[in-house]
């Protein structure tokens, strides 16, 4: 409507009120525009989008809430929160509520509301945003981090824990509720001074160089006294100067016992191959020194040479033995080793 | 002159852990022997490599009074599957990997030559790598030597050298007196 290359005033208005009908409509979040009785006077896009339930379906009655919190019990404690909250503010905000979508999902929403004046009528503007998402995407890290099957501990800037994961509690033995909010577990992890001394001083230097440390190892002692050999890494995580650190413990325990069982079970059939097969070799040879001095009968000659041949059988056996163990002790020795190990 | 084992240390019934090179272990065996005769011990042979019948040869060409050893030979039973016990002169066993019956040996023989000046010669841990773990020849050793110190008797275990690891020769060293490396 745009005459002589101006408007009118009637036009104007008309303008701003479309203007301000488009925004609210084409808002990202749920806004409605309630009368004090609740009964829905504008339902956004969103809204519909959100809930499910058009504009013609809403706008002009209150059963709307009812259809968004279908069980009575939770209906009437969100109701009172409500009231309570607007006893002392005209207003709320980040109010938590799960609503029920007309496809039967549940959907969370954090309303905020604010009352404002309309024609010398009171009316109350709701804005809900949809933080199912988010709060999905939340509960899935922390699910993440919970289950996770590494040792994980957050620790604010002051090293007060502030996370303490279900792998933390199995592998040191202290539940997060020893241990969130306090700092002294370490000292509990750590019992003995000296070595709890040496490895600060020794994750000081590398924290100081590196902002993190990357496969320290460390034995700790758990709640039940034992002895447990964790890998740590450690990242700093957080912005605009508070640093949080992560630290990710993982349990290598078992991998090191098998790794020295293996190792002792390696210098065992060392010593077990290398020595018999020198003895049974310098026996044939002061044997043969014997036959040709003339020493030996032929009796003495077959009862040495079967003795012989039965320690060189057993060796034979032994070896068989050592790759068994061998490849039964550690498998985690990649196959062509192992395959060439089991012969 | 005694070359390896001072004659104190026999009267005190020592025991001891003899090392020699796989080349020399054999000769090794002989030259104690002789020293041990030469202090007039007799002197008990556990034998695992070599039969008893090839020992006694060995020993009369080194001038070894036969009269001043016995032996508990666990080859030649094992290799040509029959002989038979000749008392005060060789008792034979089945098998080097049949510790009992090497234990009961140990206890019959030492009984058989109470009295006398004895000591036994254990010949060789190195060869009973072949038929036992090295758990197993701890057990066994810490039995023997257990054995003798309550019999009062002297003992030397031969092994070769640098081939035992660290922690069987840790746990040896702990069993014996005196360990003496003759390279």
């Amino acid at each position: 409507m745009v005459k002589g290359g101006g408007i009118h005033m009637g036009e104007k208005e008309d303008q701003k009120s479309c203007t301000e009908s488009d925004v609210l409509d084409n808002a990202l979040v749920m806004i409605a525009k309630l009368e004090e009785k609740g009964r829905v006077i504008s339902w956004n896009h969103a809204a519909e989008t959100i809930t499910g339930y058009s504009r013609r379906e809403v706008v002009g009655t209150n059963t709307i809430w009812k259809k968004l919190y279908p069980n009575k019990g939770y209906r009437m404690m969100v109701t009172g929160r409500i009231a309570d909250i607007l006893k002392t503010n005209n207003y709320f905000e980040n109010l938590e509520t799960t609503i029920h979508t007309r496809s039967g999902e549940s959907r969370t929403l954090l309303w905020n509301t604010k009352i404002i004046q309309e024609r010398g009528m009171k009316r109350a503007i709701a804005v809900g945003m949809d933080i199912t998402a988010e709060q999905e995407a939340t509960s899935f890290r922390d699910s993440i981090i919970e289950n996770a099957n590494v040792l994980i501990a957050v620790l604010d800037p002051k090293g007060t824990i502030e996370v303490w994961n279900k792998a933390a509690e199995i592998i040191t033995g202290y539940s997060a509720d020893e241990v969130i909010g306090r700092k002294d577990i370490w000292k509990k992890l750590y019992p003995d001074t000296t070595y709890r001394h040496s490895l600060t001083q020794k994750i000081s230097e590398v924290i100081s160089l590196h902002n993190s440390f990357e496969n320290i190892e460390t034995t700790i002692q758990t709640k039940n006294g034992e002895q447990r050999i964790l890998s740590w890494n450690t990242q700093q995580i957080g912005n605009n100067g508070v640093y949080h650190e992560i630290a990710i413990g993982r349990d290598i325990t078992e991998q090191r016992r098998a790794e020295e069982a293996l190792v002792a079970y390696m210098t065992e059939m060392t010593m077990r191959l290398k020595q018999p097969v020198g003895i049974v070799s310098n026996a044939l040879l002061e044997s043969a020194q014997l036959v040709k001095e003339g020493i030996l009968n032929q009796d003495e000659i077959i009862t040495i040479l079967k003795s012989q041949s039965r320690n060189t059988a057993q060796i034979e056996a032994n070896i068989q033995e050592f790759q068994k163990a061998i490849v039964e002790k550690n498998r985690s020795i990649p196959e062509a080793y192992q395959k060439f190990l089991e012969g | 002159m005694p070359e390896y084992i001072e004659p104190q240390e026999l009267e005190q019934k020592k025991i001891f852990l003899i090392l020699a090179s796989p080349g020399t272990i054999r000769q090794r065996n002989t030259d104690i022997i002789k020293e041990i005769s030469g202090l007039g011990y007799h002197t008990i042979i556990i034998t695992t490599n070599f039969p008893y019948s090839v020992l006694t040869k060995m020993y009369t060409q080194n001038e070894i009074p036969l009269d001043h050893v016995s032996f508990i030979d666990a080859v030649t039973r094992n290799s040509v599957g029959s002989a038979e016990n000749i008392p005060g002169v060789v008792r034979f066993i089945n098998n080097p990997a049949n510790l009992t019956d090497m234990g009961i040996a140990v206890t019959e023989v030492l009984k058989e030559e109470s009295g006398k000046k004895v000591c036994i010669m254990y010949d060789s841990v190195s060869t009973m790598l072949i038929y036992l773990s090295s758990e197993n020849i701890s057990k066994f050793i810490h039995f023997v030597t257990n054995k003798l110190r309550l019999m009062d008797v002297s003992g030397v275990f031969l092994a070769v050298e640098k081939g035992l690891d660290p922690l069987l020769m840790s746990q040896l060293t702990t069993f014996v007196d005196n360990v003496i490396d003759t390279g």
